[in-house]
């Protein structure tokens, strides 16, 4: 039961962890599921972060209990702002989506730095306090599964979970999902239908920008407190796992899910006695290693969106 | 008419000129201090705004001029090219923070012989570790185990039982020095002043890197889960997620402090109002340093050549005059163990023998 126990206390931080890298994986579904590789993602979280910090720090004395919710607004606009430029390159100009993608990534972290710097005279900008976590009243009393899912969770945690679900309706139940999952196999078939591939593929990378930018502004508000212009690797981490969950919505959450976990074990290993036997270097790689394997392992069967990543001509066969 | 124009025309041009000559024979007079930045801004809350503020210090209280240049990355050419830039631009005295100087320093002080150079926290070498310093350097070290024995008998007083725990950055030797006086600071208030205060192995942890957050957070939860009521983040950005993981719980009512470094982050760990969870902070006081060796510029005695240690016994080190946290009682036993340090009463080692990690 030891071992239980140690699962339970270190699910919730598990799943804290996991949030933002689910709502930025999931973005990124939508904008290839359209077709439109988006390697930005870092960049549009950071954007997201940032707008999220300038936001809440501007609006938490005046709104103590309102500024997060806010926040996170601003957070979803500016990613969705921002990914505009993404979009406008590579739908309209037919541009090279993995250079626009980079040129966003080093673009987000200069010009927040820069923003920031003029908005507040620091690098960095501090929010007094983020979401407090909860006890789901009840639901966490449930043996087993309460303690895992229903005990310290952050409301973004159910957010996030919302809007997956809202996401897997929209993209697997409605015309909508099936025309831009079309885009992003074969455009000039959905474009014979009758389909506007130019704005569903607007719409698949604003949504991915939006759900970056939500990602980001969600770490500021849960574990970081701090805005200082770098997610860490996070959006690049969000693009593996949503290769390893195969643009499913369900697989990205298990991708997400195994990260989130494997890296807080590896975080929290050197305090709990039973873990810190285990070689850290071993359980920090561990993640990457299994990504790796299961990246070779699945690259026969890929199912890639097969028009993601090229550009569209209007009339092309 | 004409005639009288020109006239006019050149006795104030002659005016003119005089007040320049004025002017700048009254700024020849003053020092010229530069700084070059470390990696990070000018206000990181820590070695670089920490000697900022003692450059400006002097500006306001000695006269002398400033400028800092921040470098485009973090080499050696880097730092050397925004050396050159400051010498060339009159500022001849040029304090620089952080051990990443030390090979630039190494070379500056060669090659500019004219230069004055402080380098705080670290001593030049051309790339090999021997300690060169040369006759127009100072080199500054802290003793970071006095500061973190004052954190730790502190903050020890005033919880007087319970488990506490340290969070570092990498494992370098500034940072355990720091956990090692924070053991010998908690471990002293334990025999003599019979506090309960226990340590154990996995509650003093290094993570790793100084800019995991995500990872402060989650160590900083974990020990705190099991009971930890106080950790000491000696950890840059790491400590960052530790003082965040305090706050959401101080603001849920719970009890987390937060030991802070370097310098005093009392206004970092406010959650509420100007409650904070804050206990006390080990700091450095590089602003002093930076200050002090500006004045002995000024007055004729700079030490060039010298290695310093600024150490409790010249106010280098030590925790903040004022700790809202801490009760008056808890205070003012601090002072006396301060005074005792500062006397050579107390000796704290610089070394793990037989402590944790």
């Amino acid at each position: 039961m030891e071992i239980w126990n140690i699962v339970a206390q270190i699910f919730p931080y598990a799943v804290a962890f996991t949030v933002p890298l689910l709502i930025t994986s999931l973005g990124g579904l939508f904008s290839e599921r359209s077709g439109v590789v988006n390697i930005g993602l870092e960049g549009l979280m950071v954007m997201g972060f940032f707008a999220a910090a300038v936001t809440v720090k501007g609006i938490e004395d005046l709104l103590p209990s309102g500024a997060i919710p806010i926040g996170l607004l601003a957070a979803a606009l500016g990613g969705a702002l921002f990914s505009l430029l993404h979009a406008f390159a590579s739908i309209n100009l037919n541009a090279d989506q993995i250079i626009s993608g980079t040129a966003i990534n080093m673009m987000a972290s200069a010009v927040t730095i820069y923003l920031a710097r003029t908005f507040t005279g620091s690098g960095n900008i501090r929010i007094r306090t983020g979401i407090l976590r909860r006890d789901i009243p009840w639901l966490a009393d449930v043996p087993g599964l309460g303690p895992l899912l229903f005990s310290q969770t952050y409301w973004t945690t159910w957010l996030v979970l919302l809007l997956l679900a809202i996401s897997w309706f929209l993209l697997y139940r409605t015309s909508f999902g099936l025309r831009l999952r079309a885009c992003g196999e074969h455009p000039s078939s959905a474009a014979s239908a009758g389909v506007n591939v130019y704005f569903m593929r607007y719409m698949g990378v604003t949504i991915s920008g939006a759900f970056a930018g939500l990602g980001g502004g969600i770490i500021l508000v849960t574990y970081s407190g701090e805005f200082n212009g770098s997610v860490a690797g996070l959006g690049f981490l969000a693009l593996a796992a949503l290769i390893f969950g195969q643009w499913k919505p369900l697989g990205v959450l298990g991708a997400t899910l195994f990260f989130g976990f494997a890296a807080t074990v590896a975080n929290v290993s050197q305090v709990i006695p039973q873990l810190a036997v285990i070689p850290p270097l071993l359980l920090k790689s561990f993640p990457y290693v299994v990504t790796l394997a299961a990246l070779v392992l699945f690259s026969r069967s890929s199912r890639a969106p097969r028009a993601s990543g090229q550009p569209y001509y209007p009339g092309q066969g | 008419m004409k005639r009288i124009r020109r006239l006019g025309g050149r006795v104030f041009l002659v005016a003119a000129l005089a007040c320049m000559a004025f002017g700048s024979a009254a700024a020849g007079a003053a020092l010229k201090v530069g700084m070059v930045t470390d990696a990070g801004t000018i206000d990181d809350k820590s070695f670089n705004q920490g000697t900022w503020e003692g450059v400006l210090k002097a500006e306001k209280e000695l006269g002398v001029q400033v400028k800092y240049l921040k470098p485009g990355g973090t080499t050696e050419a880097d730092y050397l090219k925004e050396i050159g830039n400051l010498y060339d631009a009159g500022y001849r005295f040029i304090v620089t923070p952080g051990f990443k100087f030390e090979t630039s320093i190494h070379k500056a002080q060669n090659k500019y012989p004219n230069g004055k150079f402080v380098l705080l926290d670290g001593t030049p070498h051309k790339g090999d570790y021997a300690p060169e310093v040369g006759e127009n350097t100072v080199s500054i070290f802290f003793a970071e185990h006095e500061a973190g024995f004052m954190a730790g008998f502190a903050s020890a007083l005033q919880l007087k039982e319970g488990p506490v725990g340290f969070v570092g950055g990498m494992e370098i030797p500034p940072v355990q020095k720091f956990n090692w006086g924070f053991q010998q600071g908690v471990a002293f208030a334990n025999e003599r002043y019979g506090t309960k205060i226990t340590m154990t192995p996995e509650n003093f942890v290094y993570q790793g890197s100084f800019d995991n957050v995500a990872a402060g957070q989650q160590l900083a939860a974990s020990m705190y889960d099991r009971g930890v009521r106080a950790i000491f983040a000696a950890a840059g950005g790491v400590g960052v997620g530790v003082i965040n993981e305090a706050k959401t719980r101080a603001a849920s009512g719970k009890e987390a402090w937060v030991i802070g470094v370097d310098v005093d982050q009392y206004a970092e760990g406010i959650y509420d109002g100007q409650k904070s969870i804050i206990l006390t902070s080990a700091m450095k006081r590089i602003d002093q340093a930076a200050y002090d060796l500006i004045k002995t510029e000024l007055e004729g005695k700079f030490p060039g050549g010298r290695t310093l240690i600024f150490n409790a016994a010249n106010n280098g080190v030590g925790i903040p005059v004022r700790n809202p946290n801490l009760d008056e009682k808890t205070q003012r036993t601090a002072d006396e163990i301060f005074a005792k340090l500062q006397a050579g009463g107390i000796v704290v080692a610089a070394e793990q023998k037989g402590l944790i990690k």
